[in-house]
């Protein structure tokens, strides 16, 4: 019936997933993570390596033009860049397996150990840029759809669509230019000042530039998806129906169109985790904010094999969860989606 | 009987970039209490337009070009949306053509009911809940109990149509716009919505604007019938009037197309040409392009209302005294009848 039950034909399993069909939906889609990140790590393994560039670089800096090709050879018989990607590949994932995900070559340290820091720095960005693009992008989309080809929705069309074009990374220098530089009311730089990890004033005072860019080139592509996504539901018999009985627009909006687009936003909200974790690598750059997007450019760049790995797995995790629970989601919020199989009627 | 509703002369045009469509042109007409008056005509005739421009459901690009829409003796032309809201419900509702799509798809069928009794009036959870069971008892939803709590996608067609009926009911309106309520639906399915209109006519005496274009319908069904034609209405009267002694050709035209009226062994009749496009529309009676009878006035002036009974009203040139006495072409005799 399903992958889990397949794997597992144990009967006792069995019987226990007939029981618990929850229990069944959460192995099942445990396995479906597993097998993505499976397969997405093979391809950036593979990946990884075809791209020209030599990752000994990164390990050696400028002293590897001092070095011989015995000694070249041996350093990477050490690094493990040695013999066939397969089995290149296969050493990788028996040491993760074990959560052993190798040496940063550039940092010299274990990847976990130059990542751990970074990550909470970089969650505290994303998500809070995350929640209030969205809840920013849902309220200017109502706003619109109330008073459709009015003043405040052409404003905002036409504001979002010249803002949209705008580079974040130019916005972000002209941004840091006026309020850094010119009124100094804001820090240009870091995630906090020395010594006050701890202090919140201070994070919200670094977080307010990065955030300004992260909402001012993602909110005008949502804002304006939901605001034509709810205007289509305002053309639907049934909201003419809810007019007939008196309701107004505004609690139409609310009560029906806005539950009818749910499931089409909490999609583009999974399908946009990418698209807004690239925008917080793009805040990193620019404010210098020690974050993993920042992180996975430069390990790109120096070809650091087992940080680039450890980094894609991380973001590759997060997006199939969040695509996971999306879809759970939307079976809550729109019953036709959840697969009943017996009707209400059964004796 | 009371008028419930007067159209003065409405006239109603939409704003489109290419000008100006005159959707509804001079309409008269009154609805009494209680009574089922059909509407028919062919697709984009107005029907719908003329309707909808009662309750105010129209876009905004639609706008009354003059005339006056009269309720109960209140002249609601110039009304807000805010005065609109507080009639939408208690005054008029409307059912629509496709009953799949006129209810919400995730809100439960009971809370869509008591969402509209809620609206007009201040009653507890409670008390809204057993009057939407009563509502569901009396269009006849069997096990209501259960069903409350179930989401459209539960239901058929028909019971869908007979659900948005019960919401219509809700605030005890007046009048009833029924738009093609029928349309969408099977036969058999027809049959008991008429059966059930009929019924709840009866019950609760509101007034019922029936719009179709199917004439056995219409038969079935109505109490007097308004025939319309590129937004004007060009003949009303009783339903026995309108199917035993039509005055207007295009009344004949729509009767001849009939196919269980046709002749055996005889084509089907059907009306030649298109209705016109109401951008720009002609200056004479807009029928006489596709009028087999048409005169030379037809093409110069519009016809007026002549009257052939007090109930019974055309405008065709051809009830002038002074045009050639022309035999309807259409006979329905009494052997028909039982149809």
């Amino acid at each position: 019936m399903s992958n889990g039950a397949d794997i597992l034909q144990n009967k006792r399993w069995s019987m226990i997933f007939r029981q618990h069909p929850l229990l069944e939906k959460i192995l099942n889609n445990l396995l479906i993570l597993v097998g993505s990140i499976f397969v997405l790590s093979i391809i950036v393994f593979v990946f990884a390596r075809l791209s020209p560039g030599d990752p000994l670089l990164a390990f050696y800096g400028d002293a590897l033009e001092f070095m011989g090709p015995a000694e070249l050879d041996a350093a990477r018989a050490r690094l493990g860049l040695d013999g066939p990607i397969y089995i290149q590949y296969i050493h990788w994932l028996a040491n993760a397996a074990t959560g052993n995900f190798g040496l940063s070559l550039q940092y010299k340290i274990p990847a976990m150990d130059v990542i751990s820091p970074l990550i909470v720095n970089t969650l505290i960005l994303g998500i809070t840029g995350y929640i209030l693009v969205f809840t920013l992008a849902i309220l200017v989309a109502i706003g619109c759809a109330l008073h459709e080809d009015g003043l405040f929705d052409r404003i905002a069309c036409q504001l979002g669509t010249m803002i949209y074009f705008i580079p974040a990374f130019w916005l972000g220098l002209c941004l840091v230019l006026i309020f850094s530089i010119n009124l100094n009311w804001l820090p240009s730089s870091g995630a906090y000042d020395f010594g006050m990890s701890g202090n919140l004033v201070n994070r919200i005072e670094h977080l307010i530039l990065p955030l300004t860019i992260m909402i001012g080139s993602h909110i005008w592509y949502y804002a304006y998806m939901i605001r034509n996504k709810l205007l289509d539901e305002n053309r639907k018999d049934y909201v003419l129906l809810a007019k007939a009985k008196g309701l107004s627009k505004s609690e139409i909006i609310w009560k029906h169109s806005l539950r009818n687009v749910a499931p089409t936003i909490i999609n583009l909200m999974a399908i946009s985790i990418p698209h807004v974790l690239s925008g917080t690598a793009i805040a990193e750059a620019v404010f210098n904010y020690p974050g993993i997007g920042n992180m996975a450019v430069i390990a790109a760049k120096y070809h650091d094999y087992n940080l680039l790995m450890l980094l894609v797995l991380i973001s590759g995790s997060i997006v199939i969860i969040a695509s996971i629970v999306a879809y759970s989601i939307n079976e809550v919020v729109d019953p036709r989606m959840k697969d009943t199989g017996v009707t209400v009627w059964e004796k | 009987m009371d008028v419930l509703l007067h159209l003065e002369n409405l006239s109603l045009s939409f704003d489109t970039p290419e000008g100006e469509v005159q959707a509804v042109r001079g309409v008269d007409l009154t609805v009494k209490k209680g009574e089922i008056l059909a509407i028919v005509g062919e697709s984009g005739c107005g029907k719908t337009v003329m309707c909808q421009s009662v309750m105010k459901l129209l876009p905004g690009n639609a706008r009354i070009a003059s005339g006056k829409i009269i309720v109960d003796g209140t002249d609601i032309t110039n009304y807000s949306e805010k005065e609109m809201r507080s009639l939408r419900g208690t005054t008029f509702s409307m059912i629509f053509q496709d009953p799949m799509a006129t209810l919400n798809p995730t809100m439960p069928i009971g809370k869509q009911i008591t969402e509209a009794i809620h609206q007009h009036r201040n009653v507890s959870n409670d008390e809204a809940k057993s009057r939407a069971l009563e509502l569901l008892e009396l269009i006849g939803i069997e096990d209501p109990v259960h069903r409350y709590d179930l989401q459209p996608h539960f239901f058929s067609g028909g019971m869908r149509q007979r659900c948005v009926l019960a919401i219509a009911l809700a605030s005890n309106p007046k009048i009833i716009f029924a738009d093609e309520p029928t349309t969408a639906l099977d036969v058999t399915v027809q049959a008991k919505m008429l059966n059930l209109l009929l019924e709840i006519r009866d019950k609760t005496g509101v007034a019922i604007v029936f719009v179709s274009h199917d004439l056995g319908v219409v038969a079935r069904i109505a109490d007097r019938v308004a025939v319309m034609y590129a937004g004007k209405i060009v003949e009303i009267g009783t339903v026995e009037e309108i199917f035993y002694d039509p005055r207007h050709p295009y009344t004949w035209g729509l009767m001849q197309a009939l196919p269980s009226l046709a002749k055996d062994g005889q084509p089907l009749k059907s009306i030649p040409g298109m209705p016109p496009v109401l951008l720009k529309p002609p200056k004479g009676d807009a029928f006489a392009e596709r009028n087999e009878y048409a005169m030379k006035i037809d093409y110069e002036l519009m016809p007026p209302m002549f009257q052939i009974t007090p109930t019974h009203n055309a405008a065709t040139w051809l009830l002038d005294e002074r045009a050639p006495k022309i035999q309807s072409p259409f006979c329905l005799n009494q052997e028909n009848k039982n149809q």
